[in-house]
């Protein structure tokens, strides 16, 4: 007897795949004729601006499902007694001057790495050449836009037939290279330089600030999710030998290749793009969690010399850290035995250390060298300055 | 008829003015022994003052005027939820001798004293931070809470919040609904909707006092024997009857004054007493005879792990969703992971806080105080003698009960324990060399 959950994950996955090897047929934007270069002389033209329809019609398209979600919520909570107070308008209150928000300098130096990544993958190679191409990083910045500053993993990984194909030097550099960032930088590249990371941080950000509610997840959510990765992975590695193309199906083509003002049609990739930020605007970094490119580069986590390290008496299972995580990496607050909480999962956002009230129960380590280290002044010394302001 | 019910009326005129006359003797005795502690009391006069004014002049919570009060019991009831609708919270847990007694004669013989002096109270219906809540929330934490839920609801409304026994992510998502819950009932009574403006305030709010206590800790972690540990903890307790704007800039100014004193080595005592923690069922002034008890028998109480002390307000609320959803589950996460309360059916954490502060307060010994009748913690003593055992650290079990009677017990067995780790310090710490 199959359960109603295993029934219904089989389903999705099914489907998903299905989806995936039938992508072309889902067209969302298409061209004649692709093309796959661009030149320094078409940036910011108006020609390029045009090419940027596609992006804009995602854009619009998840603004509209974002807006009919929180309507629905809202209707939902108004016929729920119990959630009455956050749907009912309420009487306005004497404003107090609120404590201002301390910026963590390690937040602002991720968000420095992201955007800058993020344009030099875009615009590097047009701007600096193409001397850097022979590197392979594994990131889904989408290897379609051939003018992008190195070249991404993520293409022959999804080709291993063509991997295959190429000259044992191109196939060395590959490995060399993916295998040299995977190994110094593990899961850290997610949460550092990934383009999709940066578009679902952007949708998690405009949340916070819209203050709309967010939806929480429990670990068995996480769990009931993993499945969904699994055939992910399945599907990238395997689908060029079935004849399918995982570039149709992949959300990533829809970001870094449009951006440059690339002719690239897309196929169900444009809907799943959709699909990717109206999750990740309510569950901050949702596609991470499925994410093929990065349980891959998780398989690291037990040697990259980037960690997250803990110290069990200090900890108080305030659970502040997995409230914060996006990943839902629950062992971070409940383990209480070794100093070594390094997850498959972890991205090295920094959300855990920023959060944490305790004294140095928290850090980001670098070979052992704390980076980034938790402080209970960062979490209520913010408040100490409410009547200094 | 009519002579019969005036006498009636009278007697019963009496009895208050009786329970008045004892009740006030009783909490003015216990503000006289700690003033008589010394070393520092001076500074602590605006605490003092609080728990006079409500014990003794029985007046009612600070607060600001047309503010309906909600009394609260544990630490599981959100104080910042009531901020936010309006209200000011008071926390009914109730260490009275005199109460007890008259509570004796209400509730269940085996029932806690905590739980008999709040019906004691309740039954004579004279003391204004009782008799002036317009509502009472009642976490349910222990038997005795649940049963003192159903006899105060023929007082005044109550709202029971049942305390999940775990902690996994099923039962957090279940306190935030029982949060929305009491937050519905809250704006009722207030009149008051709560909006992520005013739940955002109430957390800055509480944020403030919790930055002034982690100062405070940190004070004290830093330079012991800058305070004595009853006097840190009758701060702790007039926290309970004051709006929390007024405890942080009290609390504020007792630090600054603290942290002078640590720049100068003002101690309270140059001598190296046996550092003691007080860990156990709840201290509730005015029932402070055990660390009283304590620290007038030569020990110093450098830190107490109790819910009406140093847990109850430590663990800060940590938002890191900012939408009204975000603040309520912060508050729900806030109020059940970090707490050692043995409510929880594993509480193994508990005994990880205990290893922390004894590491952070270097602690020489620790008292472990079961209040007669509070089952859960005189569950957890075997646990945590266990686990001293294992960190060479020598723990007592002290039974009490709201009375003066058990006083020279105690007073005998804590003097000996004290002793005890003196020899053990050897003759440096016997013969009290100085810093």
């Amino acid at each position: 007897m199959v359960s109603k959950k295993a029934l219904i994950t089989g389903i999705v996955c099914a489907a998903m795949a299905l989806v995936a090897y039938f992508a072309w047929q889902f067209e969302f934007f298409t061209y004649d004729t692709n093309s796959y270069t661009t030149t320094a002389e078409q940036l910011f033209t108006t020609d390029h601006l045009a090419r940027l329809l596609p992006l804009a019609l995602i854009g619009l398209l998840s603004a509209l499902s974002i807006v009919a979600c929180v309507a629905l919520r809202k209707r939902l909570a108004l016929k729920d007694p119990r959630r009455m107070p956050s749907a009912a308008r309420g009487v306005s209150q004497p404003q107090r001057p609120r404590h201002r928000k301390r910026v963590s300098r390690f937040q602002v130096l991720r968000w420095v790495c992201m955007i800058g990544f993020f344009v030099f993958m875009v615009f590097g190679g047009i701007l600096l050449g193409a001397r850097f191409s022979w590197i392979s990083i594994p990131v889904l910045s989408c290897p379609a836009n051939m003018s992008q500053l190195t070249e991404a993993s993520c293409y022959y990984l999804a080709h291993l037939d063509e991997l295959a194909s190429l000259p044992w030097t191109g196939v060395l550099t590959f490995l060399v290279s993916t295998l040299g960032f995977v190994l110094v930088f593990g899961r850290t590249l997610c949460g550092f330089l990934c383009p999709m990371g940066l578009a679902q941080d952007v949708m998690h950000a405009i949340r916070q600030k819209c203050k709309v509610e967010g939806i929480a997840m429990t670990d068995r959510m996480y769990q009931s999710l993993v499945p969904l990765r699994w055939t992910m992975l399945f599907l990238m590695m395997g689908l060029c030998f079935a004849g399918g193309n995982f570039c149709n199906f992949c959300p990533a083509i829809s970001l870094s290749p449009i951006a440059a003002g690339l002719s690239v049609s897309l196929y169900a990739s444009g809907f799943l793009m959709v699909f990717v930020l109206v999750a990740g605007f309510f569950k901050r970094r949702f596609f991470c969690t499925i994410c093929p490119l990065g349980y891959l580069m998780g398989l690291a986590h037990a040697i990259q010399p980037f960690r997250i390290k803990k110290d069990c008496v200090a900890c108080t299972e305030c659970g502040a850290c997995y409230e914060a995580c996006p990943m839902g990496i629950k062992q971070i607050y409940t383990e209480r035995e070794h100093s070594d909480v390094t997850d498959i999962n972890c991205i090295m956002c920094g959300a855990c250390v920023q959060c944490c009230p305790e004294d140095r129960a928290l850090s980001l380590t670098f070979f052992g060298k704390g980076l980034y280290v938790s402080k209970r002044s960062r979490v209520v010394g913010a408040y100490g300055r409410i009547q200094h302001d | 008829m009519t002579n019969d019910a005036i006498t009636q009326a009278q007697r019963e005129q009496r009895h208050k003015e009786l329970f008045a006359s004892k009740a006030t003797h009783m909490t003015q005795k216990y503000l006289r022994r700690m003033r008589a502690l010394g070393g520092g009391s001076d500074l602590l006069e605006p605490f003092f003052d609080v728990l006079e004014r409500t014990y003794v002049r029985w007046e009612d919570v600070v607060k600001p005027p047309d503010t309906p009060t909600v009394g609260t019991y544990c630490v599981q009831v959100p104080p910042e939820l009531i901020y936010a609708a309006g209200a000011q919270p008071v926390k009914l847990c109730s260490g009275h001798y005199t109460a007890f007694s008259i509570g004796d004669d209400v509730v269940a013989r085996d029932a806690c004293p905590l739980v008999k002096a709040v019906a004691g109270f309740k039954h004579m219906g004279t003391l204004p931070i009782y008799e002036n809540c317009s509502l009472m929330v009642v976490p349910i934490t222990c038997d005795c809470k649940k049963k003192i839920a159903g006899l105060l609801q023929d007082e005044c409304p109550v709202h029971t919040l049942p305390v999940p026994a775990n902690k996994e992510d099923e039962d957090i998502e279940a306190f935030v609904d029982e949060l929305y819950g009491l937050a519905a009932v809250l704006s009722e009574k207030t009149g008051q909707a709560l909006s992520y403006e005013s739940l955002a305030q109430a957390i800055d709010r509480m944020g403030r006092a919790q930055y002034e206590l982690s100062r405070f800790l940190q004070l004290k972690r830093d330079s012991q024997g800058l305070l004595h540990g009853t006097h840190a903890m009758a701060v702790m307790n007039a926290a309970s009857y004051l709006d929390v704007d007024t405890w942080a800039d009290a609390l504020g100014k007792l630090n600054d004054a603290l942290a002078v004193r640590a720049r100068t080595g003002q101690l309270v005592t140059n001598k190296d007493l046996p550092r003691i923690l007080l860990t156990g069922s709840p201290l509730v002034f005015p029932n402070l005879k055990i660390p009283l008890l304590i620290e007038e028998s030569g020990g110093l109480v450098v830190a107490d792990e109790t819910c009406m002390g140093e847990r109850g307000l430590s663990d800060p609320v940590v938002p890191v969703d900012r939408s009204f959803d975000g603040l309520m589950r912060a508050l729900a996460i806030r109020a059940l992971r970090p707490c050692p309360c043995p409510t929880f059916a594993d509480n193994s954490q508990r005994m990880y806080r205990l290893r922390q502060m004894i590491r952070d307060y270097r602690v020489e010994g620790v008292i472990y105080h079961v209040l007669r009748g509070c089952l859960v913690y005189d569950y957890e003593y075997r646990m945590v003698e266990e686990e001293l055992e294992q960190l060479g650290v020598p723990v007592i079990r002290l039974e009490s009960d709201y009375t003066d009677q058990d006083v020279e017990q105690i007073r005998i067995r804590t003097e000996a324990f004290v002793e005890m780790i003196k020899l053990k310090k050897g003759p440096r710490g016997a013969s009290g060399s100085s810093r």
